[in-house]
C-alpha cells in the first residue's frame, strides 16, 4: 500500500474505525515506513491534544443576556398585530401548507378542465348542415338535391348527453359519447360528398342509395347507446364511403 | 428552561468560542439559546435535542463568521487576529498553539474539528449536525487535521514564537 493511500486512511485508523484487514494493512505499513509513522504520531498527538482542550465555562452574563433577549422578544411579540403573530405561528408549517394548497389547486384545475373539456366534446349541438331524411325520388328528370339527414342530428345526441354532467365519474361514459359524436360528424361529411356524387348517378342508384341510407339510419336510431349504436354508425359510414367512390355493388342496394 | 440552559451552556459556548472566537462567543451563544427557547415548541424531534441544539450552534457560528466577513483562514500572519484561547495553565504552550491554529483554519474545518475532536461527538452525530454524509464528515476531518498539522509545524516542538497576548 502506498504512503498516500495510508495517509488518507490515517484519520480513520487512529480513530479506530478501520476494521479487519484494512487496519492490519495500515498498521503493517506504519511498522515499516518511518515517514508515515511520524505523520501518524503527529496526528495522534494533535487529536489527543484537541480532546484535552479544556471545557469552557460561559460567563455568568450569558444567562442574563438570554433572559433579557427572550423578554425583549416577548414584548415585541405582544406589540405585533394579531395577524402577524398568527403568521408567525404558521411559519413553521407554511411550506407544507403552501405545497398542499398548490396540490389542491392543481387538482381542482385538472378536474375543472377535464369536466369542461368533456362537456365541450360532448356538446350534442345540431349539425349546421341540414341532413334531413332522404326524400322520395323526384319524378322530374333533374337530379334530386343532396340527401338531407335530419335524423342524424338526433342520432348524435343521445349518447353524448348522458355524459354532460361534468363529473369526473361520468368521464368514461362521456368517452363513448364522444366516439359516437365523431362517427356522426364523419357520416355528415360523407353525406355531403354523396350529395355531390349522386348528381352522376342513375335514378335507380339514387333510389337504392336513399333506401339503404334510410334503413341504416333506422338501425342507428334503434340501437342502444354505446357500442351497438357505434357499430350502426360504422355501418352507415362504410356504406357511404363505398357509395362515394361509386361502388356499384353498394349503389345496387346490397351495400354489404 | 433554565435546566436546559445549564445542561448545554458549556458545549454551546465552547463550540461558539472555538468557531467564532472569544470576542463574539457570548453573543453567538446568546443567540443560540434564544433561538432554542423560542423554537422549542416547534421542535419536531426529527433528531436528538442535542443534535438540534448543536446544529443551531454551528449554523449560528458560521453565519456570524460570514456576516462578520472574517477571513482568518486566508491570513497566515494573523496570530493577533486569533480568537482568545481559554486560560490554559497545564501545558499552556501547546494548548495555546493548538487554539491559535484552530482559529486560523477555514471555518468548515474548524467546525468539524471542534465537533469531533474537541467535543468528542461521533461521525454520525457530526454528520447530522452539519447535515452532510458520514463519509464527507470523515473526509473533512482528515483534511482539517492535515491542515492543522501544517499550521502547527512540528507539534512536538516547543513553541518557538510566543503568541501575542490575547484579550
Amino acid at each position: 500500500m502506498s504512503c498516500d493511500r495510508v495517509r488518507r486512511q490515517l484519520t480513520s485508523y487512529l480513530d479506530g474505525e478501520l476494521e479487519g484487514s484494512d487496519g492490519s494493512v495500515v498498521r503493517g505499513h506504519l511498522r515499516e515506513c518511518a515517514a508515515c509513522r511520524e505523520v501518524a504520531g503527529e496526528e495522534a498527538m494533535l487529536r489527543d491534544q484537541l480532546r484535552q482542550l479544556p471545557t469552557l465555562d460561559p460567563p455568568p452574563s450569558l444567562w442574563a443576556g438570554v433572559q433579557a433577549q427572550l423578554a425583549a422578544a416577548e414584548v415585541a411579540d405582544a406589540k405585533r398585530p394579531a395577524w402577524r403573530r398568527a403568521l408567525a405561528r404558521w411559519a413553521p408549517v407554511a411550506p407544507r401548507f403552501a405545497a398542499g394548497t398548490l396540490v389542491a389547486a392543481a387538482a381542482v384545475g385538472v378536474l375543472w378542465w377535464r369536466s369542461h373539456r368533456g362537456s365541450a366534446d360532448e356538446v350534442p349541438t345540431a349539425p349546421s348542415r341540414d341532413l334531413a331524411v332522404v326524400p322520395a325520388p323526384a319524378p322530374a328528370p333533374a337530379p334530386s338535391p343532396p340527401p338531407p339527414a335530419n335524423d342524424l342530428a338526433a342520432g348524435c345526441a343521445p349518447g353524448a348527453a348522458s355524459a354532460a354532467g361534468g363529473e369526473i365519474t361520468a368521464d368514461l361514459a362521456g368517452e363513448a359519447a364522444r366516439v359516437t359524436a365523431s362517427y356522426c360528424d364523419a357520416a355528415e361529411d360523407l353525406l355531403v360528398l354523396a350529395g355531390e356524387a349522386r348528381l352522376q348517378w342513375t335514378d335507380e342508384q339514387r333510389a337504392a342509395f336513399d333506401t339503404k341510407v334510410t334503413e341504416l339510419r333506422g338501425q342507428i336510431d334503434r340501437a342502444i347507446a354505446g357500442r351497438p349504436r357505434q357499430r350502426a354508425w360504422r355501418e352507415l359510414i362504410t356504406y357511404l364511403q363505398r357509395a362515394v367512390v361509386r361502388d356499384d355493388v353498394a349503389l345496387a342496394g346490397g351495400g354489404q | 428552561m433554565e435546566m436546559l440552559y445549564h445542561q448545554y451552556k458549556r458545549r454551546v459556548f465552547g463550540m461558539a468560542h472555538r468557531i467564532v472566537g472569544a470576542s463574539d462567543a457570548e453573543e453567538v451563544a446568546q443567540e443560540v439559546f434564544v433561538r432554542v427557547f423560542r423554537a422549542l415548541v416547534n421542535f419536531r424531534g426529527d433528531s436528538a435535542l442535542s443534535t438540534w441544539i448543536y446544529r443551531l450552534t454551528v449554523n449560528a457560528s458560521l453565519s456570524h463568521l460570514a456576516k462578520r466577513g472574517r477571513r482568518h483562514e486566508v491570513s497566515d500572519d494573523g496570530l493577533s487576529e486569533l480568537p482568545a484561547p481559554p486560560a490554559v495553565e497545564r501545558d499552556s504552550g501547546l494548548a495555546a498553539r493548538i487554539e491559535a491554529a484552530l482559529g486560523r483554519l477555514p471555518a468548515g474545518y474548524r467546525a468539524i474539528l471542534v465537533l469531533h475532536d474537541v467535543e468528542g461527538l461521533s461521525h454520525e452525530e457530526c454528520a447530522a449536525i452539519l447535515e452532510c454524509r458520514v463519509g464527507t464528515c470523515k473526509s473533512q476531518l482528515h483534511k482539517a487535521r492535515a491542515r492543522m498539522r501544517e499550521l502547527l509545524g512540528d507539534i512536538r516542538e516547543p513553541m518557538a514564537t510566543p503568541t501575542k497576548e490575547r484579550a
